[in-house]
């Protein structure tokens, strides 16, 4: 991920155009249009995908991070978008730091993201700034730590809470 | 509504209209409540009977799918994929292992693609039954439920002999399914598809055109297209609001691409648009169930596995005979497929919309990352949404018609 | 690419008799009258049944050749286990819910005989992987689903409950004989 190519998709070559100090890698492996981008721009890389005529990316049909323990920026919040009226995917990824794991949310822009970033920052404790409530979903609120990231012991046990009323 | 009772005792009637706005109430519906099938909590704001508001509370069933099949090896995450959606096991395993076989390259034999077609389009019949079936029980009607639940046994029963197994199949596997089709499997699904359009029939004639179940169903839950897009809902509530996004269609999968089916789609985007788009599609999976049989009895018996012996473990005559097939074994039980190191992701058409699967693999026999995008998940956030300003009672068919499946949402 | 896209039939508004709600009671009633006399015909006189319950435990359904139940130890005549305690089971496991400890047993068949054989049966999940990773087809899935217990301990079952004649497993071993040699098995080896 060192290339900042457009591999042949138009897509990529449409980001690379409009927001060129925005992509910091792209790439196409396995047909998937893949763009790594400044998490500081993420509102804007969205708002492009979404609005610009031939892009029209209408939905953020999935969002979720992957923890790459050991490296640094440590956390890479994936975003997978999906233009139904061309019927065509794009993978935008945004690397954030265990020092302040914040990225700006995607809610104003995509409702979906709403319950996606709850369960990003539930399971991998990544903030995002502007969320309306952000807090746990499917864990409960005195759930100690985020059990997706790597350093989360499988066995690890909680507090009994005991029955809420 | 103030100002309608008017005449005599005008200031009583707005008494009565002021106290009964008076205060809001809260209803806690759930954990486990009798008229919802899931594990799912509501916390409702009444304004009398209409919703003011909706909180909805999931995760009751959350599980850890995701660090349960990062710290195993491929093979073991499949059985895990089952308990996904448990109403239609085989459209997660699929799902998974085409995953999978998109991170290795791996193309996978003809008799092997027709086989996973045949069983996912079975269990997408069954999820779309206990969709509808347990929606009329929930709006009590007792008699299409038990139409619905036996041909879904019915479906049960053609999956146990196909797969092995009723609800968890198990039953694909990377680069290929664990066994083939019984000889007899056409016969015995010939004679039971035909028991199965009986009972479609049957529920049709019961609840179709039934004033009571319509009444309930027409102009509830509504959503917009737009509203659809922005929460990216997928599945037969999209196409109920008149999208014909159908991912079989648009992204063809497996052998999708030669298949004739049509995809249904609604104009209103109510529950009973939804209704009936499931129904439409049962039959249309009962179609390509046909073609699928026909395909594979005019294929006859063959490989249902792939050759590629980075992922495969031997065939068992070799285990047993020769030395290098033992040790292969050996080292494909204990390790397990190694991945190449790279991302993916890939959608397939679940009963609910969109099932994806991102992975990520570091180049070893242990998956870096295992997401599942669970469409009951997603389709579940803009419940609120559909519900607000409606009656209580609309709450019920509205979120049977969502189907959420606890063990998909909470993973 | 064949088919196409079609819309749903959706009137705008019931029929005068379909709103009159006594037609589609008659009909409904129809519908339920025929299933409850056909299945009462078939119920009494025994003969082409279409009750869909069956009678448990008096009668049984017949599972079919693919069925996994329980996985358990081939027993050989001579008493002992086929079993090596190669352990390859227990790594294929996903719950890891099979632990062995393996030994030499005086007049054993082969040189490793699990002295141990625990399956937790409250974590197995029938997944079949064991039974797919044994290389002496010493461990297979039977066709016994009936396990009930009082409490955990009685789901753990030790290798003496697992132990069932290779006579009885003749069903199951026969339906895995026929996958063995798949076809696509690369002439001449890896």
């Amino acid at each position: 991920m060192t290339t900042r190519d457009d591999h042949g998709s138009p897509v990529l070559s449409r980001l690379l155009e409009a927001l060129p100090a925005a992509v910091l890698a792209t790439h196409a492996r396995l047909g998937d249009a893949t763009a790594r981008v400044d998490p500081a721009c993420i509102v804007e890389v969205a708002k492009l995908l979404r609005d610009a005529s031939g892009l029209e990316f209408e939905m953020l049909t999935d969002l979720t991070a992957v923890d790459y323990l050991g490296e640094e920026p440590r956390f890479e919040v994936v975003y997978h978008f999906y233009s139904v009226a061309r019927n065509q995917r794009v993978r935008i990824k945004a690397r954030v730091s265990e020092a302040e794991p914040r990225l700006p949310s995607l809610v104003p822009l995509y409702a979906s993201a709403d319950w996606m970033e709850r369960e990003v920052f539930d399971l991998y404790g990544v903030r995002f700034v502007g969320h309306p409530n952000l807090k746990r979903i499917l864990l409960y609120d005195e759930f100690e730590g985020h059990p997706l990231r790597k350093d989360y012991a499988k066995a690890a046990r909680q507090p009994l809470i005991g029955p809420r009323n | 509504m103030a100002g309608a009772t008017q005449g005599r005792g005008g200031g009583l009637a707005e008494d009565f209209e002021r106290d009964l706005h008076i205060e809001r109430q809260t209803l806690n519906m759930g954990p486990s409540h009798p008229a919802t099938h899931g594990t799912v909590k509501f916390l409702v704001e009444l304004d009398g009977e209409n919703i003011a508001d909706i909180d909805v509370q999931v995760g009751y069933l959350h599980r850890g799918f995701e660090k349960e099949c990062e710290s195993g090896s491929w093979y073991q995450a499949i059985p895990y994929t089952d308990r996904l959606n448990y109403n239609s096991a085989v459209l997660a395993n699929v799902g998974f292992c085409l995953a999978v076989e998109k991170l290795l390259g791996l193309e996978t034999p003809i008799r092997c693609q027709w086989q996973r077609v045949l069983a996912s389009e079975l269990s997408r019949v069954g999820d779309h039954l206990t969709r509808c079936g347990a929606a009329c029980l929930e709006l009590q009607a007792m008699t299409p439920f038990l139409y619905g639940i036996e041909a879904r046994e019915l479906i049960w029963d053609l999956l146990e002999s196909l797969c092995g197994a009723r609800v968890t199949s198990n039953y694909v596997r990377i680069g290929g399914v664990k066994h083939a089709m019984p000889e007899s499997f056409p016969a015995q699904c010939r004679e039971l598809l035909s028991k199965i359009r009986a009972l479609l029939a049957d529920f049709d004639a019961v609840v179709t055109s039934n004033r009571i179940f319509v009444d309930r169903l027409k102009d509830t839950g509504v959503i917009s297209q737009q509203d659809c897009l922005r929460y990216a809902v997928t599945g037969p509530i999209l196409r109920s609001t008149g999208v014909p996004l159908d991912l079989r269609k648009a992204e063809p999968y497996l052998t999708y691409a030669e298949i004739d089916f049509d995809v249904p789609i609604g104009e209103v985007g109510d529950n009973y648009d939804r209704y009936l788009v499931c129904v439409e599609e049962m039959q249309q999976s009962l179609r390509i169930v046909e073609q699928c049989l026909a395909k594979l009895e005019e294929l006859g018996p063959g490989p249902v596995d792939t050759l590629d012996l980075r992922v495969r473990w031997p065939a068992k005559a070799r285990v047993f005979d020769q030395m290098e097939g033992l040790i292969q074994q050996f080292k494909s039980v204990t390790e397990g497929p190694r991945v190449p190191a790279g991302e993916g992701y890939l959608a397939i058409e679940s009963a609910n919309g969109e099932l994806g699967f991102y992975l990520v693999s570091d180049g070893s026999e242990v998956p870096t990352k295992v997401r599942c995008r669970p469409p009951s998940f997603i389709n579940l956030a803009p419940m609120p949404l559909m519900l607000r300003g409606a009656l209580l009672a609309d709450l019920i068919p509205t979120f049977d018609f969502i189907n959420m499946i606890g063990g998909e949402c909470d993973r | 690419m064949p088919g196409q896209v079609i819309k749903v039939e959706r009137a705008a508004k019931l029929g005068f008799l379909e709103r009159l709600y006594l037609p589609m009671i008659a009909k409904a009633l129809w519908v339920t009258s025929r299933h409850f006399f056909r299945n009462l015909r078939g119920f009494v006189t025994g003969r082409n049944r279409t009750d869909f319950v069956v009678q448990y435990p008096e009668e049984r359904v017949d599972y079919p050749d693919a069925f996994r139940g329980i996985p358990v130890l081939v027993q050989l005549e001579d008493g002992q286990p086929k079993c090596v305690a190669c352990g390859l089971c227990e790594f294929a496991c996903p719950t890891n819910c099979i632990r062995i400890v393996s030994g030499e047993l005086e007049g054993a068949r082969s040189e490793r005989t699990p002295q141990v054989f625990e399956l937790d049966l409250s974590r197995c999940m029938f997944c079949g992987l064991c039974e797919e990773a044994c290389p002496e087809e010493a461990l297979v899935m039977s066709r016994e689903v009936e396990f009930a217990s009082y409490d955990r301990e009685g789901l753990r079952f030790e290798k003496e409950q697992l132990l069932v004649p290779e006579k009885l497993l003749e069903r199951r071993l026969t339906f895995l004989r026929a996958g063995y040699d798949r076809e696509c098995e690369p002439k001449g080896g890896a």
